[in-house]
């Protein structure tokens, strides 16, 4: 059979900037939320200049688990490694936090665990799944799609804004989505070939 | 699909450049003092200055590299030579291992010079450890120029490794283009002139140095041209380039320590002093110490700046690594969590 390969579509027509995503997430993964650090984060942004034609805009992003990541080519001790379902991970026992990977990465999708926040995770979600610093990131929650369940962002979103499948399933939802080209990935220019693909919200087709 | 945002980053800022500058300058002055003894003359002194020095420099720039690492522990796997075959695409983990063998083939290079120097033999401690290990003093004797080479290719290793690093971030024009190593090599080896021949005119001051002296300044003055050309083509590629490198640009271009300092007094005045050194002459050492010092200052202030002015450009403004403007952090204060 052949290896999954995991894509997100997020759909900015239908996200109503709850957060609850970014709430899921944080508890899941423990993430360093004191010092506003996120693995999944949306923006909140105004587009348009005129008065009657502003429109308010929800815009989740996290790590785009890039078919080429560019965090992974330079990543010196091999911390950071990609599974043949298409998933980045990165091994915090590995990782020595030089940060070459944040400074690849085009989407901003890596934050520092420094041992302080490990102390001070510990207090802050009672007990603490990691023992070692390292420059973090989304893991597309590997260890719930190992299960067969889906991402902690993708199970809360209430606006259903949020979908995740393989694409390499022709009859997946996500696959046909992204086959049609309605949903398109971020900067696609630079190459990294990200598997996050989003569903603009400004199309006009009349 | 609409607006970019275009920031620079602040992750690798001063202590990068620090460890970029000293490890080019390290690297440039071994490959120089080495081949200078192999190929021009034998001159001990000048491979103990170059080599030691650059030993210093080596390990002071990557201790700083070293403070700032997350877990100092997990660095035992780029200092494992084996990591080359399970992460061959990076640059960190080639240019750790570069560094690695150039400190310790330099260093084995230079073994024998020091046992025969009475002032290292007198320095209490490594007097000791010199005596201890004079059978491998007198093995580098043996095969003194393969050892010779080894450093020097090493050494060049490291030399075009502190470019390539920047190189490999695809984000931002201004570092993903193969100008960067370029300029970096270029600038590593005037340094290192420039560190040499402070050397030679202030600590060594021996007059048979005289043609060595005046091969080095000519050389110099070559690469201070050939760096003014590259960062010319900087400038055009910045300012008439894609948006990510306008951006750069107008970090760039608009800066007095950019223009004044590095161009200015790293790289013009100081080519006009050893050009009229090597057309006239000049009657004593001064002017060629001070461009040298000038040009060692100017070494750092590039590294400095094409750091500060790396732009990245993205579809939203970071989060992660530049804290969010202050209205997000509004929002973001509403959220809870706990
Ligand atoms: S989005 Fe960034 S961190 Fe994630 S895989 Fe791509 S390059 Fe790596
Ligand atoms: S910070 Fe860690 S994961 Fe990132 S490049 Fe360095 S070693 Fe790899």
């Amino acid at each position: 059979m052949a290896n999954k390969h995991y894509a997100m579509v997020i759909d900015l027509n239908t996200c109503v900037g709850c957060n609850a995503c970014m709430a899921a997430c944080a508890i899941e993964n423990q993430t360093p939320v004191w010092k506003n650090e996120w693995r999944t984060y949306v923006h909140d942004t105004e587009i348009g200049d005129r008065d009657d034609q502003v429109r308010r805009r929800f815009f989740p992003r996290l790590c785009n688990h890039c078919d080429n990541p560019a965090c992974m080519t330079v990543c010196p001790t091999g911390a950071t490694h990609k599974l043949d379902n298409g998933i980045v991970l990165v091994n915090d026992e590995r990782c020595m936090g030089c940060r070459a990977c944040a400074m690849a990465c085009p989407y901003d999708a890596r934050y520092d665990v420094t041992y302080a926040d490990i102390e001070e995770g510990t207090n802050f979600y009672g007990s603490l799944q990691r023992k070692h610093p390292s420059v973090d990131k989304c893991s597309f929650c590997a260890h719930l799609v190992a299960k067969g369940e889906k991402p902690a962002c993708v199970k809360t979103c209430v606006g259903s804004a949020r979908l995740f499948g393989d694409l390499n399933n022709p009859n997946d939802e996500v696959a046909k989505i992204v086959a049609s080209g309605v949903a398109k990935s971020l900067l696609p220019h630079v190459g990294t070939r990200g598997n996050v693909y989003y569903i603009s919200d400004l199309e006009r087709t009349s | 699909m609409e607006d970019m945002f275009y920031q620079p980053q602040i992750i690798w800022t001063w202590w990068i450049a620090t460890y970029l500058f000293l490890g080019g300058l390290g690297a440039a002055a071994v490959i120089i003092s080495c081949a200078s003894n192999i190929y021009i003359k034998e001159h001990k002194e000048l491979v103990l200055w170059g080599n030691l020095s650059a030993f210093a420099m080596l390990s002071i720039g990557s201790l700083v590299l070293f403070i700032h690492l997350l877990d100092h522990i997990a660095v035992i796997h780029v200092l494992n030579p084996l990591g080359l075959l399970t992460s061959p695409e990076s640059w960190i983990m080639w240019g750790t291992q570069f560094i690695l063998w150039m400190m310790i083939s330099s260093m084995i290079y230079t073994l024998p010079y020091m046992q025969e120097s009475t002032f290292w033999r007198k320095i209490p401690i490594i007097g000791m450890i010199l005596g201890k290990f004079g059978w491998l003093g007198r093995l580098s004797l043996k095969f003194h120029k393969l050892i010779g080479w080894l450093a020097i290719i090493t050494a060049a290793g490291t030399v075009l490794y502190t470019g390539l690093l920047l190189q490999s971030f695809p984000s931002v024009a201004l570092w993903n283009n193969p100008s960067v190593p370029l300029l970096f090599t270029a600038s590593a080896f005037s340094t290192a002139l420039a560190f040499l021949l402070i050397v030679l005119y202030v600590f060594i001051n021996r007059e048979e140095d005289h043609a060595l002296r005046t091969f080095y300044e000519r050389t110099d003055v070559i690469l201070i041209a050939v760096e003014l050309l590259i960062v010319f083509l900087f400038f055009q590629y910045t300012t008439y380039g894609q948006e990510s490198a306008r951006a750069s640009a107008a970090i760039l271009w608009d800066d007095m320590g950019w223009l004044v300092g590095f161009i200015g007094f790293g790289l013009i005045v100081p080519f006009l002093i050893e050009f009229r050194g090597v057309t006239k002459g000049w009657n004593n050492a001064v002017p060629i110490v001070l461009a040298a010092i000038m040009v060692l200052c100017g070494g750092y202030l590039l590294r400095h700046y094409f750091l500060l002015a790396g732009v990245y450009e993205r579809p939203y403004p970071a989060v992660n690594i530049i804290h969010h403007s202050e209205a997000e952090q509004v929002k973001l204060d509403d959220l809870t969590l706990s």
